[in-house]
């Protein structure tokens, strides 16, 4: 408050305010950021005893970059990554959603399916991995297996948890107007569980992009997470710092621009029910 | 005659009363839901013990669960006592894996939850630090835990030091994020009151931020130990050399599924015990005792 | 009588957050605060009511002018001038009695004669029985009670109060005024009382403080001339003193209401 009140409070608006105004832009600080990295990073490289296995320059991973462009290998890796993705959490979400609701539509099948999904949700996707590979190898289907199990369960746990929220005397006084039990779920239990259900989209795609990067890794099936990793065997660190740099971008443009606003726009407007 | 009926009200009337005293020290709703939720549980179990005695599935899919059993003892078979697995023994092949990776949770909690709080805690009190640790802090989190194995892997080599590390850079921006906004939720008028009062920086801190964001600390608390505890088991999986990930990656490629899902249960069990038992009646209490208002009334 | 606060010639010009747009608050603003007086100040809003309030406070640096207490200048918040906020300031995370000790705490006075204070000031507030609630178990009036207690406690040159009593019902209002009356004479503390409510400022002050609409500056003392210890809200109404005072007050704040319309 007082360093805040020093800055702005007692200055007209003068040079001074405009210079700290402009440093209080998010692009400005971002990049100051990223140049300031950017020199940490490269004296740090230039400093350490053989850069290129610990850490590479800033400019050597761009230049894997270009070589793995050039060689057609980052977007074909960088697709198989993005399909997993998709289709697994889309499966995922498609399944649980209705699952979550149908479990909810009775409040007694709901209190008996909650601890065990709980459960189920407790486990977590990667540690299913060993037991999967058993069953079908080191193949496409145990990944994929893998996704969807991880954005299974915390969808459908949280329209589960969503449905459970809604005041019973929302669902009496829709009965008490005749509402059969399709429109009870139509007009009640699926818009009072929006908010939930984007939350649980969310941290389901969340959860499924973590069990990608990972079930590439073990399974050894080309993606982003199959880069990162051969990329250590073959003592190419560059290659090792561009994949984890581009699942990091992904993530956050993911993330940022589409799954928040998303949810935002969904909570606000359904926010009925919010907690 | 009379008699039997007379024992059987008295038995009767045990029961009942049992049966009320029960009810009224759960509570009705609470136990309703205890026998539902048991339910599905029951089922699973018996379906599992069904496959093991018609083997719809083969047992090495599915084990018996006699084997999973038999697989802990087969384990341990050569430690010697209690003792043996506390001085974690070499022969004592279970414990020393659950010792490991719960010895690392405890270390990376004992130096990242601090870190992560302190420097959540600065972040949130001063917006020049919060400009330019908060994007560092996204990008950190975005490349999920797991995808630094591979780098900590090259930095640290297969072990110890990766798994820590996996599991410490994991939890600290988890931490460092909801230190941060707790403190920033935290009402600008209780830091004036205490300065007009004569307050230092510091009483600021000890007073106001520190409480104030307590709810929202022990939240990150509960989140970054989930998650850590999932980044621990893959790294110990791709980059260790002991703990359960490392037991049950290894089991795996032996095809001993009993191991492995001794393995998974244990995982899941440990991590249910600390979040439901430790973590989430320790968040209850905080919002409870404060009145679930950090925020302004 | 000797002044405990002076302020002389304070001017504040500050820029918007958003705009940039230079904000003139206040202009030239001299007054003094008799020891044990208790003076209210009412302007229409935006009038530069709280900016006065948070530069004495020591909350907002200025520039131009001085603000004194005690012949000290004001240069950021101290234990000299103790606070009591519009909103509920009291911690929700300590309970009453652990409220009212903190200034006593900060100032690092030993536990035992801490306690003794406090009580003496739950008692001064009406709040025995509730030291060891938590704040959220109490009601809007009690909280305010336990603000007032708290800064009371640590034992100000001078107390003010930013509208304190604006986001309590109208019927706690009442008491609230006739209790911090009675607190105020019992204590013979030095108060400077801000409100947007004329009928209050009348109530409570020996003097009344006028602002003009922005740029703030003070545009009419009003003295309300009744002894403190015969004011209780049922008289009032048909005090003749207290209702010319309150119409005078009145009179001016709406004239300056017009001029910010008009504008």
């Amino acid at each position: 408050m007082q360093q805040r009140n020093d800055a702005t409070g007692t200055q007209g608006p003068g040079l001074g305010w405009r210079i700290n105004k402009l440093l209080q832009l998010d692009a400005m600080n971002l990049v100051i950021l990223v140049i300031a990295v950017y020199i940490i990073w490269s004296v740090i490289s230039a400093l350490i005893d053989n850069p290129a296995r610990y850490l590479p320059s800033p400019i050597a991973v761009a230049m894997s970059s270009v070589d793995m462009l050039y060689k057609g290998l980052l977007p074909s890796y960088f697709g198989d990554t993005l399909v997993r993705l998709i289709f697994g959490s889309a499966i995922g979400l498609i399944l649980g959603i209705p699952f979550g609701l149908l479990l909810g539509i009775n409040r007694t099948v709901a209190d008996m399916f909650h601890p065990i999904m709980n459960f189920f949700q407790s486990v977590s996707g990667i540690a299913i991995f060993p037991i999967i590979v058993v069953w079908w190898g080191n193949s496409d289907k145990t990944i994929f297996a893998v996704i969807l199990y991880t954005a299974f369960f915390p969808i459908a746990f949280n329209v589960l948890s969503g449905v459970r929220e809604i005041p019973i005397r929302y669902i009496s006084a829709a009965r008490t107007l005749g509402a059969s039990r399709y429109q009870i779920i139509k007009d009640v239990l699926f818009p009072g569980a929006m908010p939930h259900i984007a939350t649980g989209s969310r941290l389901s795609i969340g959860f499924a992009w973590r069990a990608v990067i990972a079930g590439e890794m073990l399974a050894g099936r080309q993606g982003l997470g199959w880069m990162i990793f051969t990329g250590q065997d073959a003592d190419n660190t560059a290659e090792v710092i561009l994949g984890m740099v581009m699942i990091g971008v992904t993530w956050i443009i993911l993330d940022h621009y589409l799954l928040r606003p998303m949810e935002a726009d969904t909570i606000e407007r359904w926010g009925l029910v919010q907690r | 005659m009379s008699d039997t009926i007379a024992k059987e009200g008295a038995a009767g009337g045990i029961l009942a009363s049992l049966s009320i005293a029960i009810q009224t020290r759960i509570g009705r709703q609470k136990l309703r839901k205890i026998i539902l939720g048991s339910i599905p549980f029951l089922v699973l179990f018996v379906l599992w013990q069904m496959n093991t005695a018609f083997e719809w599935l083969p047992a090495v899919f599915i084990p018996p669960l006699g084997d999973v059993l038999g697989a802990a003892i087969t384990l341990q078979e050569d430690c010697v006592g209690i003792g043996g697995a506390l001085a974690m023994d070499n022969t004592c092949l279970l414990t020393n894996h659950i010792f490991s990776s719960i010895g690392r949770v405890i270390l990376a909690a004992v130096i990242g939850l601090p870190l992560g709080i302190g420097a959540g805690i600065l972040a949130g009190m001063n917006r020049t630090v919060s400009r330019y640790l908060e994007p560092v802090g996204v990008f950190a989190n975005s490349i999920s835990g797991i995808a630094w194995i591979p780098l900590a892997i090259v930095w640290f080599g297969v072990g110890w030091m990766t798994t820590l590390f996996i599991m410490l850079n994991t939890i600290f921006w988890l931490m460092f994020f909801n230190a941060m906004l707790g403190v920033r939720g935290v009402a600008k008028v209780y830091e004036q009151s205490v300065l007009t009062m004569g307050g230092s920086r510091w009483d600021v801190i000890r007073h106001v931020y520190l409480p104030g964001a307590m709810p929202s600390i022990i939240t990150g608390m509960r989140i970054s130990l989930g998650f850590g505890w999932r980044a621990l088991i893959a790294a110990e999986m791709i980059g260790g050399d002991s703990g359960l990930g490392f037991m049950i990656f290894v089991s795996a490629e032996e095809f001993k599924i009993e191991e492995v899902f001794l393995g998974v249960i244990i995982i899941s069990l440990i991590y249910m015990a600390t979040d439901r038992y430790l973590l989430a009646p320790l968040e209850k209490w905080t919002v409870e005792r404060w009145g679930l208002i950090w925020k302004p009334t | 009588m000797t002044a405990k606060l002076v302020v002389e010639g304070l001017s504040h010009h500050y820029p918007d957050e958003y705009t940039g747009i230079d904000v003139h608050a206040l202009d030239d603003i001299s007054l003094e605060v008799e020891e044990g007086e208790l003076v209210s100040v009412v302007g229409p809003s935006g009038c530069g009511k709280s900016t006065l309030l948070n530069i004495l406070a020591g909350l907002l640096p200025y520039r131009v002018g001085t603000a004194t207490v005690d012949g000290i200048r004001i240069e950021g918040p101290g234990p000299d001038r103790g606070v009591v906020f519009q909103e509920h300031a009291i911690l929700p995370w300590r309970t009453v009695n652990k409220n009212i000790g903190h200034g006593l705490e900060i100032k690092r006075m030993p536990r035992d004669q801490i306690a003794k204070r406090v009580q003496e000031f739950v008692n001064l507030v009406g709040l025995a029985g509730f030291e060891d609630k938590y704040p959220h178990e109490l009601s809007g009036g009690m909280k305010q009670r336990c603000a007032v207690a708290r800064t009371l406690c640590a034992d100000p040159v001078i107390m003010l109060m930013d509208e304190p009593f604006a986001a309590v019902d109208a019927q706690t209002r009442i008491t609230l005024q006739e209790e911090l009356n009675r607190i105020a004479m019992a204590t013979k503390k030095t108060i400077l009382f801000i409100t947007h409510s004329v009928d209050e400022a009348a109530f409570l002050a020996d003097r009344c403080f006028v602002f003009s609409a922005r740029p703030g500056r003070l545009k009419a003392i009003v003295d309300i001339n009744i002894p403190r210890g015969d004011r209780i809200w049922s008289d009032m109404n048909a005090n003749a003193d207290f209702l010319a005072a309150r119409d005078e007050i009145l009179k001016l704040v709406r004239e300056e209401v017009s001029v910010a319309t008009e504008e």
